[in-house]
């Protein structure tokens, strides 16, 4: 339950935090016991570089502090959707923080608010939807993919999130959002193949008075599919961009200084090798030899009310170059 | 509908193609776009989001009102007769356009629409039907847009706002861009539940409403939002019009103000700060209502920092690694404080600091890259400009258990 609000302890059955460096962060149980592969209940031991943890120890802990390893210690922090992105169990490709954070500010997300999201796949975005849109919203999440449907609800029970989420199975190209939802909702958010069979399907599901959708896609094609049904459904302010995050290691780097001085004069015996070498100390933010170049394209667009539509699909062909 | 009907008061975006303007009504308002003097008093009482178009006052020299347009009078309508297979024959002498500045201007005081006027610059092109299709197209674009007499009024959100501000300067918010806007709020882990403190030293209020915007309405979030002057930036707090019960949960404070009261004052208690019926009645609050209304919030804020943050974000025009010190104090462990700056090398002894403290992991620093493109058949690509974001500095607080 460890997703539904703040809290300082940890209780039996909340998913954790385990921070070991930057690069090792993971989620674990708080439970005494697990179910193993084979079904079997076993002791719940997380393996770490600096030892293994028993996460029933856990409990009774708060969150926030540091806890002895057998070789080493590690800190326990509750879960927030950004720590969940980067520790959850993959089933598909995620969306990560970079591209979350613009997501929802685009799609103008807020207490409230009504969203609805396909596909689900592991969760990552759903997560952060909710926090946006509760107390008072909703999110209605659709994959067509019977155990990732199964498995994200567990996940949304587990997390204490499931008020405020409705996840369905469903093939939303072809069959859509549901009558139930028609002028629902604020915002569409597309992750899909075929996100521009989706896009009609979306106009329908979005409220009279108007709202946004994004489309997240790898490629190019995609978006240029997308963005042309866009257009010819109405929907204006189409905007296309990427976003690439770089993370720094900031590091003091001695630096060695030539010193050619030296030259110009004649060499004398005695004092030239003694020389102190110069060094010089500079702190520089130096960002990793390789990493990702490439995520996804958001294409982002605006369904205007109903009562400034037709208008406003005119508007879009005066400036196609605002797409 | 009530909510989308534009009233005097309202602050709203006059948008006009891609240029927007933050604008209050008033009765009798006119606002200038460019060289262009707009009478808007003819969109009060109508719904955001329709068009109007820009007409002419008699008399008058690119002076206008706006009318309702339920059909705009379509300017794609220019008569291409010929086109160029390429552009080699194309000498760009200053002289294909045969009529003179004046005579364009008069065309534009004789209140043609866009469309006409193109056609007439078409007309007195003398490259015109030698130009390539795609060449006549963009220029038929440019034109327009150049020439565009309509306008939309849009109801003010969080990315208009942001966009706008970063358009017209990206000084007026510190540089903040989008991406490092929509960062700052997930990686302080900004919703519904949680107090969070701000310090903000100008971004015309971009940051705060977008943190009370992210609260909600009807929620039981609070922002303690400090600056540094006298009066805090607002433009942004006061273009999303939030509801009073909202805009009450963001208290604005001095920075020093607050402090010094945190520091050296006994902050009376309150039972509980919705309780104002009760509170009414008790002597302690006849003696509350005669305090400055600063005063008054600098004792909210202080409840508030006594109670400490789920989460600190610092926007600051001045060295962060001071500011900071003083009010991670007030953050909870557990919770993440996340400070944005322009220039990088603030961020990085901000760094060493919280490195030094051993109380600070997952010290992060980073900025982002983003780009947007033009996506048309045949002719995709980035956009041809790009602009330079910030850099963003998060760390989770730990809790130091006493043993
Ligand atoms: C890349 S994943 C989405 C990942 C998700 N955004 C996240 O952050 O975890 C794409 C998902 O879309 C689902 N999907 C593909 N086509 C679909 C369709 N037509 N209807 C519903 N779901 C579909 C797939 O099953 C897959 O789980």
């Amino acid at each position: 339950m460890s997703f539904r609000s703040f809290k300082s302890t940890i209780d039996e059955g909340d998913t954790v935090i385990l921070y070991l460096t930057i690069h090792q962060i993971y989620s674990v149980k708080a439970e005494v016991k697990t179910l193993s592969k084979k079904g079997v209940l076993i002791d719940n031991v997380f393996q770490t570089q600096y030892g293994a943890l028993k996460c029933g120890d856990l409990i009774g802990q708060k969150y926030g502090t540091k806890i002895q390893l057998s070789k080493g210690w590690g800190y326990v922090l509750q879960p927030t959707p950004e720590l969940w992105t980067l520790t959850l169990p993959h089933r598909t490709q995620i969306i990560y923080t970079p591209d979350i954070s613009m997501i929802i500010l685009q799609l103008e997300l807020a207490p409230g608010s009504i969203v609805i999201e396909s596909g689900t796949g592991s969760g990552s975005l759903s997560h952060a939807f909710i926090r946006s849109v509760k107390p008072h919203g909703h999110l209605h999440t659709f994959d067509f993919h019977e155990q990732r449907v199964q498995t994200v609800e567990e996940e949304f029970k587990d997390h204490g999130l499931i008020e405020w989420v409705t996840v369905k199975k469903r093939d939303v190209c072809s069959e859509g959002f549901g009558s139930e939802l028609e002028h629902r909702a604020d915002a569409v958010f597309l992750d899909l193949p075929h996100p521009w069979l989706a896009v009609p399907h979306s106009k329908l599901a979005l409220k009279e008075t108007g709202g946004r959708i994004c489309s997240f896609s790898p490629c190019i094609e995609q978006v240029q599919k997308t963005c042309l049904i866009l257009l010819k459904l109405g929907f204006h302010e189409i905007q296309t961009i990427e976003i690439i995050q770089t993370q720094y290691s900031i590091q003091t780097r001695s630096i060695g200084v030539l010193n050619l001085d030296f030259v110009k004069v004649k060499k004398c015996e005695d004092s030239q090798e003694k020389q102190e070498k110069e060094i010089l100390r500079t702190v520089t933010a130096v960002p990793p030899t390789t990493q990702p170049g490439h995520t996804g394209f958001l294409t982002f667009a605006t369904l205007p009310p109903i009562w400034a539509r037709t208008l406003a699909q005119e508007n879009n062909d005066l400036c196609t170059d605002c797409v | 509908m009530e909510e989308n009907t534009i009233k005097v008061g309202n602050y709203v975006i006059i948008q006009r193609q891609n240029y927007t303007k933050l604008q209050k009504m008033k009765e009798n308002c006119t606002v200038t776009l460019g060289k262009d003097v707009i009478d808007i008093d003819a969109v009060l009482g109508h719904r955001y989001d329709e068009t109007f178009r820009m007409v002419l006052k008699s008399g008058t020299k690119r002076t206008y009102m706006l009318e309702e347009v339920s059909q705009l009078t379509l300017t794609n309508n220019t008569q291409v007769e010929e086109s160029g297979i390429d552009n080699r024959d194309i000498i760009d002498d200053g002289k294909s356009q045969t009529l003179s500045k004046s005579e364009i201007e008069n065309l534009r005081d004789r209140a043609l629409s866009s469309g006409d006027i193109v056609q007439k610059l078409v007309e007195n092109s003398r490259t015109f039907n030698s130009k390539t299709e795609y060449s006549q197209e963009k220029y038929l674009k440019k034109k327009e847009k150049k020439y565009f007499e309509y306008i939309q009024v849009r109801k003010p959100s969080i990315r208009l706002l942001a966009q706008m501000f970063y358009r017209q300067d990206p000084n007026k918010t510190l540089g903040i861009r989008l991406d490092d806007l929509s960062q700052l709020l997930t990686y302080a882990n900004v919703h519904s539940d949680g107090h969070y403190l701000l310090y903000d030293s100008g971004t015309s209020g971009l940051v705060a409403a977008s943190i009370l915007n992210s609260i909600g309405h009807d929620t039981r979030g609070h922002l303690v939002h400090m600056h540094p002057g006298n009066e805090c930036q607002k433009s942004a707090l006061q273009a999303m019009h939030f509801p009073d019960e909202q805009q009450r949960r963001c208290i604005n404070v001095n920075l020093y103000s607050v402090l010094r009261c945190y520091h050296q004052n006994d902050i009376p208690e309150l039972t509980t700060e919705t309780d104002t019926a009760k509170r009414k009645q008790t002597e302690e609050d006849t003696q509350q209502r005669k305090k400055p209304t600063w005063q008054y919030e600098n004792e909210r804020a202080c409840r508030i920092l006594r109670e400490q943050v789920d989460g600190l974000i610092i926007v600051a025009k001045e060295h962060p690694v001071n500011v900071t010190k003083e009010l991670i104090a007030f953050l909870k462990g557990d919770r993440c404080v996340v400070v944005f700056s322009l220039v990088r090398e603030p961020l990085q002894d901000l760094y060493f600091h919280l490195k030094e403290r051993t109380d600070f992991v997952s010290i992060n620093l980073s900025s982002n890259f983003m780009r947007s493109y033009q996506v048309l058949p045949e002719r995709t690509h980035p956009e041809v400009s790009m602009n330079f974001g910030g850099y963003i500095l998060t760390a989770y607080k730990l809790i130091k258990l006493t043993c």
